[in-house]
């Protein structure tokens, strides 16, 4: 493109210089502090002081960091499941109703199934239950984009809303299976107590955030990870999203990895709603529906380049940036929670913005004036 | 007849322009003076001397790389050259883009349509134009549009919706952006490349319509036999250079054959021949149809331990979907292909390889190897692969054969995008030749594209010491030289058939020539 | 039988549409020069609140749907230069937008939250005309800016189907190459058409708030609109003609559970009969499959892809 006299030329860069791999989150991270710190001292706070204090409560007090780990856990799902997705160019962005689901179907297991379980083998028929749910859930889009080719951004979305509204209808338009029928408050109907894991106490006494699942989820992400690398379904994944031509010529069938990449999406960001059920809330929460999950996760993914390991890592800096931004909130010096979100979105971008510069050489030239 | 009176204008505005330079009307239409153009690493044209008289059908014939299309190029616009002049009516002129091409009333109609399938014909012809109002009048335009049509024998509704037209149809719509763009000159880039027989013999009914109206051609194709009854002239290049010209009634179809492939008929020395033995290959009565046109037909080979068969013909003539029929990565209508006794048409890529068949593709990076993956992990491609993928094995092989083939790589991690294209290669063979188990039969398209000297002996010595280890390789490549130099047996592939079988050593050239070009012999 | 209440949800239905209208037609008009963005809710969102700050401290609603509109290409200039320049993946930097804009919109609209409207946009006064019957609320009970998104709409679709630089945008979304070979400039295309249906999209926000909203407050004040603005071009066919009977279907599909409940009528859940807009797109999605309606009524063929031309 052609800027004031100058020509702006992108090409691709075959090797990126190592140092780029990290500088690039880093200023990232950097120039999304200073935007963020820019709106802080518009509206009359601080920017350093309440940036120490958001660090201390999402990430250095002890209740801080519990909550943020609690709040990591169904996000670590999530951005796996987009993660897992993004990769092969698929892009569902139905998490958010696949995590409803997910609540759903576990919950539908905790009390249906779970009572006369041990806790040993209720909690995983729970997360079956949500992964399964959550697979479900993306099976017409995938379906629909094998056979018709229709594109499962929209179809996707378009579930998001109706999982939404079921899950509304569950628990607000009727009293049916989901509803607690020990009170006219619209609530859900609680699950067995064997399917409920207790918070980790950290050897303290007191109660947090933290639950088992926060592990069960990085226990998840790492096996995932290690499978993808030696597995032959993560070998032929990889050869399909680097070229699919490739993975043709190979014989492979790429309509079944397609879809079940999907399908393996679905399931995760569902394990993450049923993971919600087993730890926090214990029953099917329409509270889950503001906090924004499912797209949280797309942005955990893209910020960790769709590699799972880095999606944890990804996941615990976001969800630090939400807790400590609802402590902000509460505190003596209010500010909004909506500096946290702020920042999340400007790194990403800035992230995007920085990953183009990281993979292709920029050149400015001036232009000659026309013989 | 609404269409008259516009034609009558057409035709006023015609001589007007011409007759401008009624003094120069004997100065041909369009002409290239020592035209050179250069790209990296290859010289496209050199010095090259072309002119067209007005009213002319004159054709640039050779084969893919002979430097027509650039030439072409250069004449509308698209290209600058590095040196010589374009010259319009006998007056040089500039161009530095296709639009002031069109403003010289030149225009190209590309082998690839750019065009917009959700328009309607007549938006497709003015799309872009520029003197298009505001408001589109479309009425007019569509008018317009149908006037061109009837007078120059297209036919065409300029409200059919183009997605849903045949590719000669396409075709049509092109042409008639040009002309309603105002074109007196028109190049036309492998016209016929896209259309069944019965299509192209309405193009050049409608290559005879414009010419009569005073516009002038270029036809720029390799396909010797169908240029032959439409052109006033034919000029031949090769490697860039113009190696001959020929008018209308003096043509030898023997001596363009010649002037196409380069070289005088003379004795190549041959190889020495190594002890064939049993059939590993059969291709028998293959039929390939795709979108209602037959892209293969009717072909039988057979290709034995110890041999290579070369498949010798222009790119375009079916050489990509043959070599997939027969590795199984697509299935024909008919006809059976055979691996080491085993039937593999329908069996699919894995079928195919199961059954002992290796298969190099040419295109190495974009579908023989991934290309963001290493050289260890692109090793399995092809082989079996349990649940767990064991790069181990793989790790050990890939060290090995870097050392033997001397593969230049940092290393057996590296991506193997970031090879050259004689490392990528070898990398391809290694894996296809010696690192899949059982597999007996190898088919290698296009070898040793793009390639340098020294990478080019280093496969024809990889491909040599397979043939004697008693594998049977089918070989096709657009390369004659390389398909004269390493087969045993030639075939050419015309327009999908197989359209002729020589044994290497008496491989009569001439005849592989002109079959190439499509001539009967 | 209350008809007459039917009447009113009806004259909603078609209110509500305007923020659908300007939104999608925002979307369209982006969506056909080739680039998706996604961030539709939260420029809705940063019109609002943008809208309501302005009218807060200088009263002025004109002042107000301009700064909004202003904010509105700012926001989409961003992705403008990111997908369009840098050629960046155009579904995340959408999903960023979204949530960027949606937590900056919170952000500036603490100070306000709850507080009540400095203006509000008033139904126009026609007078007798809005007592005839049946047509009276539906065709005459509407605001200025109403009228002028129905005229805007049939401009807008004259502006695509019958006009040069129309038929450039519809070229650009389906065979950039084609139009770059002719000396169009794809990238400026894709800019123009970007920034205006993101001050459309801002601007559809602020008329929501200044129209149809009570107070501002983040989640109650645009309720998911946004998406069902993405959802509805497609329902639409990528046509601003045809948005505007989908938008009224919507509207009116958000607007019958509060009708039913007023009614104490109930067939259906209010939750499910809320669940029809989306399946009833995802069935015209389907629909819109076949190779012949994808390549007439479907997406710009080179939707979300950015364009590179092969240099040589």
């Amino acid at each position: 493109m052609i800027v004031l006299g100058y020509r702006v030329r992108m090409e691709q860069r075959l090797s990126a210089p190592r140092s780029l791999l990290v500088m690039v989150p880093v200023f990232s991270v950097f120039f999304a502090l200073v935007v963020g710190g820019i709106f802080l001292a518009a509206t009359g706070h601080p920017p350093i002081g309440t940036y120490l204090k958001l660090m201390d409560n999402g990430y250095t007090s002890f209740y801080g960091i519990t909550d943020t780990l609690g709040l990591a856990t169904p996000l670590v799902c999530t951005g796996l499941a987009a993660a897992f997705a993004f990769r092969m160019n698929l892009y569902s962005i139905g998490q958010e109703g696949q995590l409803y689901l997910g609540m759903i179907g576990g919950s539908w297991a905790g009390i249906a199934l779970a009572d006369s379980l041990p806790t040993l083998v209720a909690v995983p028929v729970v997360l079956l239950f949500g992964a399964f749910a959550g697979a479900m859930w993306v099976a017409v889009p995938a379906l629909l984009r094998a056979r018709l080719g229709t594109s499962e951004i929209v179809s996707t979305l378009l579930l998001n809303y109706v999982a939404l509204n079921l899950l509304n209808y569950f628990i607000f338009g009727s009293t049916g299976f989901f509803r607690d029928p020990t009170t006219s408050f619209p609530q859900g109907r609680p699950v067995a107590e064997s399917a409920r894991l207790s918070p980790i106490s950290f050897f303290t006494d007191k109660v947090t955030n933290t639950y088992p699942t926060f592990f069960i989820a990085v226990i998840l992400a790492v096996v995932l990870f290690w499978l993808m690398r030696v597995s032959n379904y993560g070998y032929e994944t990889a050869v399909y999203a680097d070229s699919p031509n490739t993975a043709r010529y190979a014989g492979m069938n790429s309509a079944w990895l397609q879809s079940s990449v999907l399908l393996i999406s679905g399931a995760l960001a569902g394990v993450g709603g049923a993971m919600y059920v087993v730890g926090p809330a214990g029953k099917v929460d329409p509270g889950l529906l503001q906090v924004g999950l499912g797209y949280a996760g797309i942005v955990v993914a893209a910020l960790a380049r769709y590699n799972f390991i880095a999606v944890i890592v990804a996941a615990v800096l976001f969800a630090g940036l939400r807790t400590g931004g609802n402590a902000l909130q509460i505190s003596s010096d209010p500010v909004p929670i909506a500096i946290a979100v702020v920042l999340q979105g400007a790194v990403l971008l800035f992230a995007l913005g920085g990953e183009l510069f990281r993979r292709n050489k920029v050149t400015i030239t001036r232009l000659q004036a026309a013989t | 007849m609404g269409a008259l009176p516009f034609v009558a204008n057409l035709a006023v505005v015609t001589s007007v322009a011409e007759s401008s330079n009624s003094s120069r009307t004997s100065q041909p239409a369009l002409e290239a003076r020592g035209v050179t153009k250069r790209f990296p690493g290859v010289v496209a044209n050199d010095a090259v001397d072309f002119d067209l008289a007005r009213g002319e059908v004159h054709t640039l014939l050779g084969e893919n790389g002979a430097g027509k299309s650039t030439l072409a190029s250069v004449l509308c616009g698209l290209y600058r050259p590095e040196v010589g002049q374009v010259l319009r009516n006998g007056a040089e002129i500039r161009l530095n883009s296709p639009r002031d091409g069109l403003a010289h009333g030149i225009a190209m109609v590309h082998q690839h349509f750019r065009l917009v399938d959700r328009f309607t014909v007549a938006e497709n012809v003015v799309l872009g134009h520029k003197s298009l109002s505001f408001v589109l009048a479309t009425n007019d335009i569509e008018d317009r549009v149908a006037a061109i049509t009837q007078e120059f024998g297209l036919p065409l509704d300029p409200r059919a919706v183009v997605g849903d037209l045949s590719a000669g149809e396409r075709q049509r719509v092109e042409i008639v952006k040009a002309l309603y763009q105002g074109a007196e000159v028109l190049l036309l880039d492998e016209p016929t490349a896209l259309l069944a027989p019965p299509e192209v013999e309405n193009l050049f009914v409608t290559v005879r319509a414009m010419t009569h109206t005073g516009k002038s051609v270029v036809f720029v194709s390799h396909k010797l036999g169908e240029v032959v009854d439409i052109s006033d002239r034919i000029t031949v290049m090769r490697g860039g250079k113009v190696t001959g010209s020929v008018r209308r009634g003096e043509a030898d179809v023997r001596k363009l054959a010649e002037l196409m492939v380069g070289r005088e008929i003379n004795i190549v020395p041959r190889r020495a021949k190594s002890p064939v033995s049993d059939v590993l290959l059969s291709v028998s009565q293959v039929h390939l149809e795709r979108d209602g046109a037959e892209i293969l037909s009717d072909i039988n080979l057979d290709v034995r331990a110890g041999e290579i068969v070369g498949v010798a013909g222009v790119a375009g003539n079916g050489q990509r979907d043959l070599a997939e029929v027969i590795a199984g990565l697509q299935t024909p209508q008919q006809g059976n292909v055979t691996v080491c006794g085993t039937p593999t048409a329908r069996a699919g890529a894995l079928g195919a390889r199961r059954a002992g068949l290796a298969y190099v593709p040419e295109d190495r990076l974009g579908t023989g190897l991934a290309p963001s993956m290493s050289i260890v992990d692109n090793m399995v491609l092809t082989r079996e692969r349990g649940f767990l993928v064991d790069r181990k094995s793989a790790l050990t092989e890939s060290e090995q054969f870097i050392r033997q083939l001397e593969i230049k790589t940092p290393g057996p991690l590296t991506p193997t995008r970031k090879l050259s294209g004689g490392n990528a290669q070898k990398v391809l063979l290694a894996r296809e030749l010696f690192a899949v188990s059982g597999a007996r039969v190898l088919v290698v398209c296009s070898p040793t594209r793009g390639l340098d000297v020294g990478a080019v002996e280093a496969v024809h010595a990889l491909l040599d010491e397979a043939r004697d280890a008693g594998k049977a390789i089918l070989m096709v490549s657009e390369d004659l030289d390389e398909v004269m130099t390493l087969a045993d047996r030639v075939m050419v592939l015309y327009r999908g058939k197989i359209t002729l079988e020589q044994p290497g050593t008496d491989a009569d050239l001439e005849r592989v020539g002109r079959a190439m070009a499509g001539i009967a012999s | 039988m209350n008809s007459n209440i039917w009447l009113l949800t009806f004259a909603d239905a078609i209110s509500i549409a305007t923020t659908l209208i300007l939104a999608s037609l925002g979307a369209i008009l982006t969506e056909r020069s080739g680039v998706i963005n996604l961030g539709v809710e939260g420029m809705l969102l940063m019109g609002a609140v943008t809208g309501f700050l302005v009218a807060d401290s200088s009263g002025n609603l004109w002042l107000a749907l301009f700064v909004a509109v202003l904010v509105g290409v700012a926001l989409a200039s961003v992705h403008a230069a990111l997908t369009v320049g840098l050629r960046a993946n155009q579904i995340v930097s959408g999903l960023a937008m979204v949530i960027f804009a949606t937590g900056l919109s919170q952000f500036i609209g603490k100070p306000i939250e709850g507080d009540p409207l400095p203006v509000l946009i008033r139904p126009i006064d026609f007078g007798a005309l809005s007592d005839i019957p049946f047509f009276g609320p539906v065709v005459f009970g509407h605001d200025l800016f109403t009228y002028l998104t129905w005229v805007l709409v049939a401009a807008a679709s004259f502006y695509m189907h019958r006009t040069r630089p129309g038929l450039l945008l519809r070229a650009t979304g389906d065979a950039p190459a084609t139009v770059d070979a002719q000396g169009g400039s794809v990238a400026r295309i894709r800019w123009v058409h970007t920034v205006v249906g993101g001050a459309l999209m801002t601007f559809a926000g602020a008329w929501y708030m200044f129209a149809r909203s009570a107070a501002w407050n983040q989640s109650a004040t645009t309720n998911g609109i946004g998406w069902i603005a993405l959802a509805l071009v497609v329902f639409a066919s990528w046509r601003p003609l045809r948005a505007i009977g989908g938008a009224v279907l919507f509207g009116f599909s958000l607007q019958v559970p509060f009708t039913l409940q007023a009614e104490q009528i109930r067939v259906l859940p209010p939750t499910i009969v809320a669940m029809f807009p989306y399946l009833i797109t995802l069935a015209v999605l389907v629909a819109l499959s076949t190779p012949r309606a994808r390549r007439l009524l479907g997406a710009p063929k080179m939707l979300g892809q950015p364009f590179v031309r092969d240099e040589r």
